[in-house]
C-alpha cells in the first residue's frame, strides 16, 4: 500500500469518506486518513473543513498518529484560530506527558501555531519546558522563546522568559546553549537596547568551551555571536583566535567561514609583527582552497568570498594562484569569478603564468567569457607593469585573430593601456587601424577613436579614418559621438592645416543636427574655445590626462570593512551590505572592524583606519540612520531603531545613548553629553545616579570664569597604548572659546619631541585652530598641560555617535590614534537665547514627533538656581511662567552650526516630584507618552557641567519620594 | 534563518512545501523560484537569487530542486551544506531520492523536516540523533530481493555507469526501524577518484589533481565495528615515504568522525563504527604529482590551410597509460564510456572520419566534435582522423599550411570511467567485520575501486 494513492483527484465524497476514516475507531485506519488529508494538504487542496475530525484525533498515545495531527494544526491553525482553541487543552496536557518527545513535540508545535490567543495558554507549560529535566525538551522550548517573541514580544518580556534563556547559556547541554544563543541573538535584533546577549569574557569562555561539545549547526550559531563581539585587547582577540581556528578543518564548510569570519575581524586587532598573526595567514589559506573542489554552487559562494579576502588581506592566498585556473566544466559564473580573483592576485611573481592561461582563456568558444578574459588582460598590464610590453604583445596576438569579438575587446583594453602608460606603445596603433571596419560594437568604436584623436599627430591618416567615422554621424550612440567631437578637435588642435573643414563640420553636427544636450553642449564649449582662444583650447584639450589607477573596480574600502564583517553570508555573495536587502532594515546593524589597539604602521591615517577608539568605546553596531543633515531636518525623534548589545561600562552606555537615536538623544537632552569624565566616574564624587547633587552642588562650576561646566580630565591615550605617550584632558568652553585642555604624560624612558595632532572629519567641524605647540622636549616622568584653542571651521562628517572625535597624535616615536567623545554644552554659543516671540512661534511649529521628553529626579533646586545655571552654560531661558504651582521654565540654546534646541522644563517648587506635560496641544494634558523604554545611555548623562540622573521612561508619576525634574518636549529646528 | 523549505519536481511542481517562520507569502514562493530560475540570463548565478526581500537558495539532486528561502541575512554555506545533508538523509530514509519516493513518504518527509529545522534553525542533520524520533515507516516501492544484485551501481558516484545502471541494492532506505534485520546485512565500500588534468599544447602537464574518497554505505546496525586496511606503502604529505617500492603518496587527508586512528599510524587500518547509511570515511587530495602515468595521454596534431577550399585536418592520438595487464592486484583494466570532447571553429558543415576501430563512433553536434570510445583496453594505442569543412574560416597567419590550431578548435576534453583502478594508487586491502548477525549468514561486503575524469583538458 502506497501514499501514492492519496493523490488521485479529489471526487465529490472525498472529504466525507475521510471524515468518515477520521472517526473510524481503528487506530490504522485513522493514521491512513491523516496521512491522506495530509498528502492533500501539501498539494495545495483545500481540507481545512477536516479541522474538527483531524483534532478530535489528538487524544491518542501513538506518536506517530500524534506528530500527524500537530502537523495538520500547524498547517491550518491560523485560518481556523475559533477551532485551534480546541487543541488547547491537549496541547497542555501533552506538555505534562512522561514521554520527553511528546512534550517536546507539543511545546513546539504550540510555538507555531501563530493565533494569539494560543499563546496566553502557551505560557505556563512554555515556563515549565524551560526548565525540564530532559535536554531535548529544553532546547525545543528556547527556540519556542523566540517564537512567541516574534509573535508577542512584550509577553516574552513580562513572563521573563528572556532571563530563564539566558540562563540556558550556561545548560550543561550544548544543544540547549546553541538554541539558547541563536534565540537570544534573534530577539536581540528586534529589540536593539535590551542588552540581551551580555558578551562579557566570561560568557565568551562559556561560548567557547560550548562551541568544542555541540553540533556543527550549533557551531554556526556560536561562531556567528562571537564575530559580534569585540575583544578588550590584542591579548584577548588572540586567545579567541587561537579557541577557534581549530573550526577551519571541520568538513562544514559553514563551520570554516564562520571561523573564517570570526578570524578575519580579530586579525584586525593582532600587530602585524606578531609571529602569531603570520601563522594566522597561513592557516586561513588551506580551508578556502579546499572550498573550491566542492559543488559548484558552494565554489561560487566560497568564489564571491574570497574575493573580498583577497581584497582585504592579498597574502592570505598569493601563493595559491593555480586553484583559481578555470577548469572547461566549471559553470560561467564560477569562471567569472575566478578570473577575477586571478587579477587581483596577480603580481610580477605569477605574470607569466597567468598570462599564458588567459590567452588560453581568451580562444575558448564561450563569448562572455572570452570578452572577460581579453579584458583581464588588459587588467594585467595595468597592475603589473613589468609585464606591460608582454600583455600588448598578447593580445596584438589575439587581433590577428581577426575574431570580431575577440578584436573589440581587445581594442577596448589597448585604449585603457595608452592611459596608464601614455607614448609607449604606439607601434601597435598600425595593427589597431586595421581593423577600423570590424568594429561594431559603440564601445569599441569609441575607444578606437580615442586612440585615433590622442595620437593623431603619429597618424598620417588620421583625417581620412575620423572623416570616414563622421559619415553616420547621427547612426553612432551617444558614445561615439561624443568621442568622435573630442577626436576631431584634438585633431585639428595638432594639424589646423588640413583639417578645418573637418572641425567645422563636427561641430555643426553636434551642434546644430543634434538633440543631445550633452553633445550639443560639448560642441558649443569647443566651438567658442576654438574661436575665442586657441592657445586655450590647446591647452584645455591637449591636456595631460591623469594616469589611470592600477587596481580597478576595487569594493571602497570602508564598504570592503563592513563586507569583511559579513563574510559567510548573503552580503558577501551579493557584495552589498545587508541593509541594502534585508527587510525593513530589521535586525540591520552597520559593522566595522575593530581598530588595531597597537598600530604600528604610522601610514595608516586617521580616514582609513577608524583606528583609535579604544575598544571600550568601540561601536561595532550602530542603527541605521539617514545623513546627518536628514536627521538634523526631520529630527527623528522616535525610540532608538536597533542598537548594538552593550557592554556594561559607563563609556559604552554614555555613548550608544547618542547613537541610540541619532539626534533624539541630543535634543532630548541633558543627557546628550557623554563627557570624556564618564570614564573616570569617580571623580565626581557622588555616584553619578544621584545626579543632581553632582549638577547643583557644584556650586563653585569647577571655577570657571564663565561658568560654564568642565569636566574632569579623562585619560584618552593610555600610556601602554601609545608607547608611554599618556594624554588625558576635557574640553572648556570660555568666554566663547573652545578648547581642549590636554596634559601630556610621558611614561616611557626615552624624550618626546616634535609633537602634532589632527582631528578627523567630525559632526561639528572642529579644528585645531593653532598647532599644538609643546615648547620643550617631553622628557621622561614629565607632564606638560596645553590648551588647544578649536574652531569649528573644519570639514563636516556625521561621525557615530554625533560627537565622538577621532584624534591623531604624533610624536618622534609613532602616530597614535585615539577617540573621545566631546560634551555637546562647548558647542552652545552665547547669542543662543531666542526671541519671545520667535520662540512661541517656532514651538508650535515643531511637530509632535519631533518631540522628545524626559524626567530628571533629584533635583532640589528651584527654577531661578536652574535657569542661572544652565544659562551659564549657554543655555537661556526665554520665558518662566507659574501654573497651578509649577515653574515652567522655557529655554533655548543654539549650537555652533546654527541649530536651535527649544526646551520647556517643568518644576514643581517645594514638591520634590515634578510631573511632566505636554504643552501640545494645548488643551487637558493627557497621559505621557510614555518614553522609548529601554535607552540605554540614559542612567548616566550629565548636561551643562553637572550629572542630572535622567531616568530613562516616565515610569510612575506617583512615587513621590523621588524628586524630579522634567524637561518636556524639547524641540530642535534649523 | 529559513523561512521556507520546499522540493520542487523537475517541472516545477512543489511535492513539499513547509513554512517555517509564518511570515511569508504561502505557496507562490515556489512558483515564484520556479520562474525566476528558468527565466535567469545565463551568465548570472542561480546560486543565490533573491525577489524583493527573499532569498531563494537551492541545490539540484536527482532531478528535484530542493530549495530554502530567507529574509535575513544569513550563511548561504550553511544552506547549501544542509540542503545537500536533506538529500542524503532523504535518501537514507525513503530509499532513493525521486519525485516517486517523495510523494509516496510525504507524511515521513514531513516529520524529518520538523526534527531537522525548528523555526528556521537547523538542529540536528545527524541519522544517529534523528533516528530517536523519527515514527513514519518509510513506504518502498517493491520489496527489495536479494537476487536483485545482478546490476549493483556505485551508489557515491556520480558517474555516467550508475545513471545507466540504477541499483536497488543501494536504492532501499537504509533507516527503517522496524523491518526485520536478515536483508540487512551487507557493507559497501567504494574507493572514488576524480582525476583533473590540464595538459598544455605542447604535451607539458600542466596541473594534476586526484580528489579521493572512500565512501561507504552500511545497512549493518549502527554501531558495529568494522576495520578497512589501506594499502601499506600509503602515506600522507611530501615527506614521509615507507617501504622498498613507489609510496603511495597523497597531500592531504582527513577521516570521518566516527574513525578511530590507533592503528592507521602502523598498518593502514582504518578502525571504524559507522552509523547506518553513507558516509565518506575518508577523504584526500593529490596534486601534481602522480605515481602512476596519467590514464591517457593524447597526441593531437592539426593541419589547415590558406584557402576556403581546404579542410581541417586533425589528428588525434590516443594513448592509454593505464596498465593494460595485470602489475599490481588490480585484474587486467579498462576504461569505459571514454568520450572525446572537442570544440570547432563556428561554421563547421561536414566530418569525414577515419578511426581505429569499428566499435568507436563520432559526430557533429552542439559545434563540437564527440568521439566515443565504449571501451578501451589498457595500453592501446588509438586514433581517429577528422576532416572538417569550415567555410569562410580565415586562413592562418603567415603563408602555407600552420600546424597551430585555427581559434574555436579545442581544448580536448576527455570524459571516462577506469573500474578497478585508482589513479593515487591507493586499494583496500581488506574490510573486516567485527559484527557477526546472530543466526545468519556472515554479511556481505562488496568494496570497489573507480577513477573517472572531472575536467580532463588537452590543449591543442
Amino acid at each position: 500500500m502506497t501514499d501514492s494513492k492519496y493523490f488521485t483527484t479529489t471526487k465529490k465524497g472525498e472529504i466525507f469518506e475521510l471524515k468518515a476514516e477520521l472517526n473510524s475507531d481503528k487506530k490504522e485506519k485513522k493514521k491512513e486518513a491523516v496521512k491522506k488529508v495530509i498528502a492533500s494538504m501539501t498539494v495545495g487542496k483545500d481540507v481545512s473543513a477536516l479541522f474538527p475530525d483531524v483534532v478530535n484525533c489528538m487524544q491518542t498515545d501513538n506518536l506517530e498518529l500524534k506528530k500527524l495531527v500537530y502537523l495538520y494544526l500547524m498547517n491550518y491553525a491560523k485560518s481556523q484560530p475559533d477551532m485551534a482553541i480546541m487543541a488547547v487543552n491537549t496541547f497542555v496536557k501533552d506538555c505534562e506527558d512522561p514521554n520527553p518527545l511528546i512534550r517536546a513535540l507539543a511545546v513546539r508545535t504550540m510555538g507555531c501555531i501563530r493565533v494569539d490567543k494560543i499563546t496566553e495558554y502557551l505560557c505556563e507549560p512554555l515556563r515549565k519546558c524551560l526548565k525540564d529535566e530532559d535536554p531535548y525538551v529544553r532546547k525545543t522550548a528556547a527556540v519556542c522563546v523566540a517564537k512567541l517573541h516574534d509573535i508577542n514580544a512584550q509577553l516574552v518580556e513580562d513572563q521573563g522568559f528572556l532571563d530563564t534563556l539566558k540562563d540556558l547559556i550556561s545548560d550543561s547541554n550544548p544543544m540547549v546553549v546553541a538554541n539558547a544563543v541563536a534565540a537570544l541573538s534573534e530577539i536581540a535584533e528586534s529589540h536593539p537596547s535590551s542588552n540581551l546577549l551580555d558578551l562579557n569574557p566570561q560568557s565568551i569562555n562559556k561560548l567557547l568551551t560550548a562551541l568544542n561539545e555541540c553540533t556543527e549547526w550549533g557551531q554556526i550559531f556560536i561562531l556567528d555571536c562571537l564575530a559580534n563581539y569585540t575583544p578588550k585587547d590584542d591579548r584577548e582577540a588572540q586567545s579567541i583566535c587561537e579557541r577557534v581556528t581549530p573550526r577551519l578543518s571541520h568538513a562544514n564548510s559553514a563551520v570554516v567561514l564562520s571561523a573564517v569570519k570570526v578570524l578575519m575581524k580579530f586579525m584586525e586587532m593582532l600587530s602585524k609583527d606578531l609571529d602569531y598573526y603570520g601563522t594566522l595567514l597561513k592557516k586561513l589559506a588551506p580551508p578556502l582552497v579546499t572550498l573550491l573542489s566542492a559543488e559548484p554552487e558552494l565554489q561560487y559562494v566560497a568564489l564571491r568570498n574570497i574575493n573580498l579576502i583577497v581584497q582585504k588581506r592579498p597574502e592570505v592566498l598569493k601563493h595559491e594562484m593555480k586553484v583559481f585556473f578555470v577548469k572547461y566544466n566549471d559553470p560561467i559564473y564560477v569562471k567569472l569569478e575566478k578570473l577575477d580573483i586571478m587579477i587581483r592576485l596577480a603580481s610580477q611573481a605569477n605574470i607569466a603564468q597567468v598570462l599564458a592561461e588567459l590567452k588560453e582563456y581568451a580562444t575558448e568558444v564561450d563569448v562572455d567569457f572570452v570578452r572577460k578574459a581579453v579584458r583581464a588582460i588588459g587588467r594585467c598590464a595595468i597592475k603589473v607593469e613589468q609585464s606591460a610590453e608582454r600583455c600588448v604583445s598578447t593580445l596584438l596576438d589575439l587581433i590577428q585573430t581577426k575574431v570580431n569579438y575577440v578584436v573589440q575587446e581587445a581594442i577596448v583594453v589597448i585604449k585603457d593601456i595608452f592611459r596608464k602608460y601614455p607614448n609607449k606603445y604606439e607601434s601597435v596603433i598600425a595593427t589597431l587601424c586595421e581593423n577600423l571596419d570590424s568594429l561594431d560594437e559603440p564601445e569599441a568604436r569609441a575607444a578606437m577613436i580615442w586612440i585615433v584623436g590622442e595620437y593623431a599627430e603619429r597618424i598620417d591618416n588620421a583625417d581620412e579614418l575620423l572623416e570616414s567615422f563622421l559619415e553616420g554621424f547621427h547612426d553612432e550612440s551617444t558614445q561615439v559621438q561624443l568621442q568622435l567631437l573630442t577626436a576631431i578637435v584634438k585633431l585639428f588642435l595638432k594639424k589646423p592645416t588640413e583639417t578645418q573643414e573637418l572641425v567645422q563640420q563636427v561641430l555643426s553636427l553636434a551642434t546644430q543636427d543634434s538633440d543631445n544636450p550633452d553633445l550639443r553642449d560639448r560642441g558649443y564649449i569647443y566651438w567658442r574655445l576654438l574661436s575665442t582662444d586657441p592657445v586655450a583650447a590647446k591647452e584645455v584639450v591637449l591636456a595631460e590626462k591623469p594616469l589611470i589607477s592600477e587596481e580597478t573596480d576595487l569594493i571602497e574600502p570602508t564598504l570592503l570593512d563592513e563586507l569583511i564583517c559579513y563574510i559567510g553570508t548573503l552580503a558577501s555573495v551579493y557584495h552589498k551590505p545587508p541593509s541594502a536587502f534585508v527587510e525593513g532594515g530589521r535586525g540591520v546593524v552597520h559593522k566595522s572592524l575593530p581598530p588595531r589597539t597597537a598600530s604600528s604602521e604610522s601610514t595608516e591615517s586617521p580616514e582609513t583606519a577608524p583606528a583609535g577608539a579604544p575598544p571600550g568605546e568601540q561601536l561595532d553596531a550602530v542603527p541605521t540612520q539617514g545623513d546627518l543633515l536628514g536627521d538634523l531636518l526631520n529630527l527623528d525623534l522616535g525610540p532608538p531603531v536597533s542598537g548594538p548589545p552593550l557592554a556594561a561600562s559607563a563609556v559604552q552606555m554614555g555613548a550608544v545613548d547618542l547613537l541610540g537615536g541619532g539626534l533624539d538623544s541630543l535634543i532630548g537632552a541633558p543627557s546628550f553629553v557623554a563627557p570624556p569624565a564618564a570614564a573616570v566616574p569617580a571623580n565626581l564624587g557622588a555616584p553619578m545616579g544621584s545626579g543632581l547633587s553632582d549638577l547643583f552642588d557644584l556650586t563653585s562650576g569647577v571655577g570657571t570664569l564663565s561658568g560654564s561646566y568642565v569636566a574632569p580630565k579623562a585619560v584618552w591615550l593610555p600610556a601602554m597604548k601609545a608607547k608611554g605617550l599618556e594624554i588625558s584632558g576635557t574640553f572648556t568652553r570660555q568666554a566663547g572659546t573652545i578648547s581642549m585642555d590636554l596634559q601630556l604624560t610621558n611614561k616611557a624612558l626615552q624624550v618626546m619631541t616634535d609633537f602634532a595632532i589632527q582631528f578627523n572629519r567630525n559632526s561639528f567641524g572642529l579644528a585645531p585652530a593653532a598647532p599644538l605647540q609643546v615648547h620643550a622636549p617631553l622628557s621622561p616622568t614629565q607632564t606638560v598641560e596645553i590648551s588647544l584653542p578649536l574652531s569649528t571651521a573644519g570639514s563636516v562628517m556625521k561621525t557615530e555617535p554625533l560627537n565622538s572625535l577621532q584624534v591623531a597624535v604624533k610624536n618622534n616615536i609613532d602616530v597614535f590614534y585615539f577617540s573621545t567623545l566631546y560634551p555637546l554644552h562647548i558647542l552652545f554659543v552665547e547669542d543662543g537665547k531666542m526671541d519671545r516671540q520667535m520662540f512661541l512661534a517656532t514651538w508650535k511649529d515643531i511637530p509632535n514627533e519631533n518631540e522628545a521628553q524626559f524626567q530628571i529626579r533629584d533635583c532640589p533646586l528651584n527654577a531661578e538656581a536652574v535657569s542661572s545655571r544652565l544659562q551659564s552654560s549657554n543655555i537661556f531661558t526665554v520665558a518662566r511662567r507659574n501654573v497651578e504651582g509649577q515653574d515652567m521654565l522655557y529655554q533655548s540654546l543654539k549650537l555652533t552650526n546654527g541649530i536651535w534646541v527649544l526646551a520647556e522644563l517643568r518644576i514643581q517648587p517645594g514638591n520634590p516630584s515634578f510631573t511632566v506635560r505636554r504643552p501640545l496641544p494645548p488643551k487637558a494634558p493627557g497621559p505621557l507618552p510614555s518614553c522609548p523604554h529601554a535607552c540605554p545611555g540614559w542612567g548616566r548623562p550629565w548636561w551643562g557641567g553637572v550629572g542630572w540622573g535622567i531616568h530613562p521612561g516616565v515610569k510612575k508619576h506617583q512615587d513621590s519620594d523621588l524628586r524630579k525634574l522634567q524637561l518636556s518636549p524639547i524641540k530642535c529646528l534649523r | 534563518m529559513i523561512s521556507q523549505f520546499f522540493i520542487l519536481s523537475s517541472k516545477g511542481d512543489p511535492l513539499i512545501y513547509k513554512d517555517f517562520r509564518g511570515d511569508s507569502g504561502g505557496r507562490d514562493v515556489a512558483e515564484l523560484f520556479y520562474r525566476k530560475l528558468t527565466g535567469l540570463p545565463g551568465d548570472e548565478s542561480p546560486v543565490v537569487m533573491h525577489h524583493d526581500d527573499r532569498h531563494f537558495i537551492h541545490i539540484r539532486h536527482s532531478g528535484l530542486y530542493l530549495v530554502a528561502t530567507t529574509s535575513e541575512n544569513i550563511s548561504p554555506f550553511s544552506l547549501l551544506e544542509l540542503l545537500s545533508r536533506l538529500a542524503t538523509l532523504l535518501g537514507d530514509y525513503c530509499g532513493s531520492l525521486g519525485e516517486a519516493t517523495i510523494s509516496r513518504n510525504v507524511a515521513l518527509v514531513y516529520e524529518l523536516l520538523d526534527e531537522v529545522l525548528d523555526y528556521g534553525y537547523v538542529q540536528t542533520t545527524s541519522t544517529e540523533v534523528l533516528r530517536n524520533f523519527i515514527q513514519t515507516e518509510a513506504v518502498v516501492s517493491k520489496p527489495f530481493s536479494l537476487f536483485d544484485l545482478s546490476s549493483v551501481g556505485l551508489f557515491g558516484a556520480e558517474t555516467q555507469q550508475s545513471k545507466v545502471a540504477p541499483s536497488s541494492a543501494a536504492s532501499r532506505p537504509v533507516l527503517s526501524s522496524r523491518s526485520d534485520q536478515s536483508q540487512k546485512n551487507e557493507v559497501f565500500l567504494d574507493v572514488v577518484e576524480r582525476l583533473s588534468v590540464l595538459i598544455a599544447s605542447n604535451g607539458s602537464l600542466l596541473k594534476v589533481d586526484v580528489q579521493g574518497e572512500i565512501r561507504l554505505k552500511s545497512f549493518l546496525p549502527s554501531g558495529s565495528e568494522m576495520r578497512i586496511g589501506l594499502t601499506e606503502e600509503f602515506c600522507v604529505g611530501k615527506s614521509e615515504l615507507r617501504g622498498y617500492g613507489p609510496g603511495i603518496r597523497v597531500d592531504e587527508v582527513s577521516f570521518h568522525s566516527s574513525v578511530y586512528l590507533d592503528e592507521f599510524e602502523s598498518h593502514r587500518i582504518l578502525r571504524l563504527q559507522p552509523p547506518q547509511g553513507e558516509l565518506t570515511v575518508m577523504r584526500y587530495q593529490l596534486s601534481d604529482d602522480l605515481p602512476s602515468p596519467l590514464p591517457f595521454r593524447l597526441f593531437p596534431s592539426v593541419q589547415w590551410d590558406r584557402g576556403s577550399g581546404s579542410p581541417v585536418v586533425t589528428l588525434m592520438k590516443m594513448g592509454c597509460g593505464f596498465p593494460g595487464t595485470d602489475c599490481s592486484l588490480l585484474p587486467c583494466s579498462q576504461a569505459l564510456n571514454v568520450r572525446l570532447h572537442l570544440p570547432l571553429p563556428r561554421g563547421v558543415v561536414s566530418l569525414s572520419q577515419e578511426l581505429s576501430s569499428p566499435e568507436q563512433k563520432a559526430e557533429l553536434g552542439e559545434g563540437a566534435l564527440r568521439w566515443d570510445l565504449p571501451r578501451v583496453q589498457g595500453g592501446s594505442q588509438l586514433s581517429g582522423l577528422f576532416q572538417m569543412d569550415v567555410p569562410g574560416l580565415p586562413g592562418p597567419p603567415g603563408q602555407g599550411p600552420s600546424a597551430s590550431a585555427p581559434l574555436g578548435l579545442g581544448p580536448a576534453s576527455l570524459s571516462f570511467e577506469l573500474p578497478r583502478h585508482t589513479c593515487s594508487g591507493l586499494q583496500v586491502r581488506f574490510l573486516r567485520l567485527a559484527f557477526r548477525p546472530c543466526g545468519n549468514a556472515n554479511p556481505h561486503k562488496w568494496v570497489r575501486h573507480l577513477s573517472h575524469s572531472d575536467a580532463y583538458v588537452i590543449r591543442i
